[in-house]
């Protein structure tokens, strides 16, 4: 009983505030008039944009109560008012999400207005009924749960009147994409930067600065070949030994860049290269159209995802195989790939002891993985449970 | 020897036909592009060829595949092939027909003038060249036990015995007595549990890289 009254009181307060706002929107009818008056005479077409923010702001008011009520969100979706004036007063007028508003306003200072008057109605018959029938007959209260039923009503209502139209609620998600969508370019943006001053500083500190060395080297060794043909030779031997340093630091920044098993072999190819030495016992599938083992020969860039993306794909491969081999214990692996009509799906599984997450045994290798991952607007799924298995699941969207 | 040459970039060519030319070699044919190898193979059957793996028109590894073409229709061509880069799996490739005269070295390895043209001969004479760099990687990815109780010495001659060097030039590059070099051998295959070597040749690369990859 006691329950029943506070849940009665709580629905009470609710519907109270609904009549709040039903009064706020009796209010709105006179500054509607108003406002269609100033700018059908044109004299203050500049209310109209303000009217509708009013309007938006009370309706917005209404959605957060009926979401608290129902607990469900009720979004709200309204083309952005800017621009210069003539744009925001036709957006205003065009916005279907205004129509919709002020339907809601009419209906709003009727419905609030009434149920609020049957829940005061109500209160004095239901705490006598149900006084007889829960004290006496130790029965369920029946009439104070039609309060809580009222406020459920109200809300169903404004639910249904505010709820975004489709296509609002389209454009809403579009938006929504839009924004991630900047994200992960400004994220790709500043990833492609990193590369690029990582491979400048490879090639700077490294490669050429072993050829200057080498290039002095070769000259004292000019120098010295006449007079001291020991010291020439031995200055030719540094040389040579620097030149291989070089020559194997330029592979090291190459393979960094794009391995070169992805050109000669496709992704596939390269995969399994990867497989083979991995040192690890790997089955490698590949499923979806075109799929079958090597691109076809004549022209390799047929059905083969975008550079990247087979560059990405080979790193997570290679990332994942070397977790395994190094971390996981286990002596066999899986590889999928999977070409989707979107998408480039990898799957690398492996049978050893999981545990991949905890305690960022390889947290730097799986940051990695998921920078250049997002890089491309892709995903990266890892489940590594202690005991195993590790799944590593990454999604690369890539037009074929 | 009469050797064939596959390489497309045209400064690489002429240095290996200086290379081998002022090392009293004869250049019997040189070739720019995939296509072109196998033909000039056939019609010159050269004693060793040496091939480019990336080559026009593709940029892929036409070289390797020319390569593996040619010792289909001569099964006794010695081939070098070599590479801006080393892939692991182009020699497992090579090396799968189980026959000997196969080299794989990275076209760093043409600088050290003496060591690449010996290379060659051992090529060429049916032995096995493979560059270092493979032959890390193989033993990189061997972290066993018996690989572990092999001292830097023995370790060094199993490395020198993957790249296909016999015991004489083991004994010369580690300056050593080939006696030394022997004994260190037997050990070697102890160790591993591999049958007796003999003192050089393709069969005993086989036997330490089947080891190394299994």
């Amino acid at each position: 009983m006691r329950d029943a009254i506070r849940e009665a009181a709580r629905a009470s307060l609710h519907l109270l505030s609904g009549a709040a706002i039903a009064v706020l929107c009796q209010l709105m009818v006179p500054v509607a008039l108003f406002t269609v008056l100033l700018t059908v005479t044109v004299i203050g077409a500049g209310v109209l944009p303000e009217s509708v923010l009013l309007l938006r702001r009370l309706a917005g008011r209404e959605r957060r109560r009926a979401a608290a009520w129902t607990g469900a969100p009720l979004p709200e979706a309204y083309l952005p008012l800017e621009g210069p004036l003539p744009a925001r007063v036709r957006t205003a007028v065009s916005d279907p999400g205004t129509a919709r508003d002020l339907v809601w306003a009419g209906a709003q200072l009727v419905y609030g207005l009434l149920l609020w008057c049957a829940s005061l109605v109500l209160w004095a018959p239901a705490l006598m009924v149900d006084g007889v029938v829960a004290l006496l007959a130790g029965r369920r209260p029946v009439v104070l749960p039609l309060i809580g039923r009222l406020a459920d009503l109200g809300a169903e209502w404004s639910r249904a009147l505010l709820a975004p139209a489709p296509s609002a609620a389209r454009d809403a998600a579009l938006a929504a994409r839009v924004e991630q969508l900047t994200a992960t370019r400004a994220g790709a943006v500043a990833a492609h930067g990193a590369e690029l001053r990582r491979i400048e500083r490879d090639l700077h500190d490294g490669a050429q600065a072993r050829l200057v060395a080498l290039s002095m080297r070769i000259g004292l060794a000019r120098r010295a070949y006449d007079s001291d043909p020991a010291t020439a030779r031995k200055l030719l031997d540094d040389a040579q030994t620097q030149t291989e340093e070089a020559l194997s630091e330029l592979r090291h920044v190459v393979r960094g860049i794009h391995p070169p098993i992805l050109t000669d072999r496709g992704l596939t190819g390269a995969v399994r290269a990867l497989a083979a030495s991995s040192g690890l016992e790997v089955e490698v599938s590949v499923t979806g159209p075109a799929g079958h083992g090597e691109p076809p020969d004549p022209d390799p860039a047929v059905g083969r995802a975008p550079a990247a993306v087979e560059a990405a794909a080979y790193f997570v491969v290679a990332e994942a195989l070397t977790n395994a081999a190094k971390h996981s214990g286990a002596d066999r692996a899986s590889v999928t790939l999977a070409r989707e009509p979107s998408a480039l799906r990898i799957r690398v599984e492996d049978a050893g002891r999981g545990g991949a997450e905890a305690g960022e045994r390889d947290g730097s290798g799986l940051t990695g993985m998921r920078r250049r991952v997002a890089a491309l607007d892709g995903t990266v799924r890892l489940t590594s449970p202690e005991g195993g298995p590790t799944l590593i699941e990454v999604e690369l969207p890539c037009a074929w | 020897m009469r050797v064939v040459i596959a390489e497309d970039n045209a400064l690489l060519r002429e240095g290996l036909v200086l290379l081998l030319t002022s090392s009293g070699h004869e250049v019997a044919g040189v070739a720019a592009t995939g296509p072109e190898i196998l033909p000039l193979l056939l019609e010159h059957s050269p004693d060793v060829a040496v091939l480019d793996v990336r080559l026009p028109p593709g940029f892929r590894d036409e070289g390797l595949r020319a390569a593996l073409a040619a010792r289909e229709r001569l099964p006794e061509l010695p081939v070098l092939v070599l590479s801006q880069y080393v892939e692991e799996a182009y020699a497992a490739e090579l090396l799968g027909g189980g026959a000997g005269g196969v080299g794989y070295l990275l076209k760093d390895r043409v600088g050290r003038v003496d060591e690449f043209l010996d290379a060659l001969e051992r090529v060429a004479s049916g032995g096995t060249a493979l560059d270092p760099e493979v032959v890390t990687e193989l033993l990189a990815r061997r972290r066993d036990d018996p690989l572990k109780s092999l001292t830097p010495r023995e370790r060094e001659v199993l490395e020198l015995m993957a790249q296909g060097h016999d015991n004489g030039t083991i004994a010369r590059s580690m300056v050593v007595t080939e006696r030394a070099v022997h004994k260190h051998v037997g050990n070697v295959f102890l160790k591993l549990g591999l049958p007796p070597g003999d003192s050089g040749g393709h069969r005993r690369v086989l036997a330490v890289l089947a080891y190394l990859d299994a």
